[in-house]
């Protein structure tokens, strides 16, 4: 075929215009990196002020549980009128796993701290997800297998013959109950935590 | 300044100068496939085994569903008065287990066409943080009932001498054995739901 030449002739001095041009390129760069990790130190903060109001609801549901005992004004020389959290293996599981709770979320703070300040880093937010998941579950099953044991201690069961002691020991019921309503909302906190976590992995 | 012009001569294009450009811009396509492909085979695979786990944790939730279910005793013997059977609706709690683990399979068979999507478009984000949050949800409803159920059987068990609530799996063996294994099945399955979050939340992680 014709194979005709190509004359491309540059002008050696490129204006100044065209100079200019280039670094406006990377400045628009570095306001969008800039935009996503504001939207990201934004759930960081947010994430942050979560583990503190979990940090209170874990340690309130433990605290409570711990300090729920009710000693009944009447007392005979064989029956037991005392109620504590260690009398249910349940219970006690609960206070033990809501103070593991309690500390592993203060020793999280750091880390939260760190996804603050780097808001774009992936690790630490990965790494806060998936403990954050394991703990939650933890969390979970001290919270439902307290609140099956309270169920059964104000309701009790006909078939199986089990007594609803709560209608002698009224205060330690009330306080039990409280303390898993808390422990609860520790797993609401902890729900909202992941999912935080999952939306600002997926911006980048 | 002095402006040089500028002449720009194209010739015709042979055939051979087109093929070559085609060429040029078929390597860049294909780099750019290689890299979305690297990418995306990576998450890929992540979402094969997504699909994988969400089934076996199908299998295990009916499974323990199903032996909570059918989970009756009658002793041999009888009296007027007293009752020697034994089944999950004599208890809130295992009633609450059975309805609760069958949403869980049925969440978990709805979920199927995403984790196909996720399949299918690797690189795709809504998806997987629908699934990331749903399985969060689910997450916390499957160890909700687990851990209620377990705490039933293991007073069944037990017993509790402080408030004179007896063990009843004494008398009750099968019934016992039977609840006891759905607990276990169910908490199997609350393992597949961590390993399904963390997989969805490495897969969301951008390179």
């Amino acid at each position: 075929m014709k194979n005709e030449s190509t004359f491309i002739d540059v002008p050696a001095d490129s204006s100044s215009a065209m100079k200019g041009k280039a670094p406006l390129i990377g400045v628009a760069k570095d306001h969008t990196a800039s935009g996503s990790g504001g939207y990201n130190r934004g759930l960081s903060v947010f994430d942050f002020l979560l583990r503190l109001a979990a940090i209170v609801a874990a340690s309130v549901a433990a605290g409570t549980m711990f300090t729920s005992d009710e000693t009944l004004p009447f007392f005979t020389q064989f029956l037991q009128f005392q109620a504590g959290y260690d009398d249910l293996p349940t219970f006690q599981f609960f206070v033990i796993a809501m103070s593991l709770v309690s500390g592993y979320i203060v020793l999280s703070l750091p880390i939260s701290v760190v996804a603050i300040v780097r808001p774009l880093a992936a690790a630490p937010r990965l790494l806060l997800l998936v403990l954050d998941t394991a703990v939650m579950g933890l969390t979970m099953a001290a919270a439902s297998s307290a609140a099956a044991i309270s169920y059964v201690a104000h309701n009790g069961n006909q078939n199986t013959n089990w007594l609803p002691i709560c209608q002698q020991f009224g205060d330690f019921c009330q306080k039990t109950s409280g303390a898993v309503v808390s422990s609860f909302v520790a797993v609401v906190f902890f729900m909202i935590l992941v999912v935080l976590s999952g939306v600002a992995l997926k911006r980048h | 300044m002095a402006k040089e012009s500028t002449t720009i001569d194209v010739g015709e294009p042979s055939t051979v100068t087109k093929s070559s450009s085609h060429v040029v811009v078929d390597e860049k396509q294909k780099k750019g496939i290689v890299a979305a492909a690297a990418g995306g085979g990576y998450k890929r695979g992540l979402a094969i085994f997504d699909f994988l786990l969400r089934l076996a944790a199908i299998g295990i939730t009916i499974g323990a569903s199903s032996v909570m279910f059918t989970a009756e005793e009658t002793l041999p013997f009888f009296t007027q008065f007293l009752q020697f059977q034994a089944g999950y609706d004599d208890f809130p709690t295992f009633q609450f287990f059975v309805i609760s683990i069958a949403i869980v399979a049925s969440y978990l068979v709805l979920s199927l066409p995403f984790s196909i999507v996720t399949i299918v478009r690797p690189l795709a984000v809504a998806p997987r943080l629908i699934l990331l949050i749903s399985d969060t949800m689910v997450l916390t409803l499957t160890t909700a009932a687990a851990a209620a159920a377990a705490a039933i059987v293991y007073l069944a068990h037990n017993g509790n001498s402080n408030t004179n609530w007896l063990p009843i799996c004494q008398q009750f063996g099968d019934f016992c054995q039977a609840t006891s294994t759905a607990v276990v099945a169910a908490s199997i399955s609350v393992v597949f739901f961590i390993l399904l979050i963390v997989i969805s939340a490495v897969a969301l992680k951008r390179h």
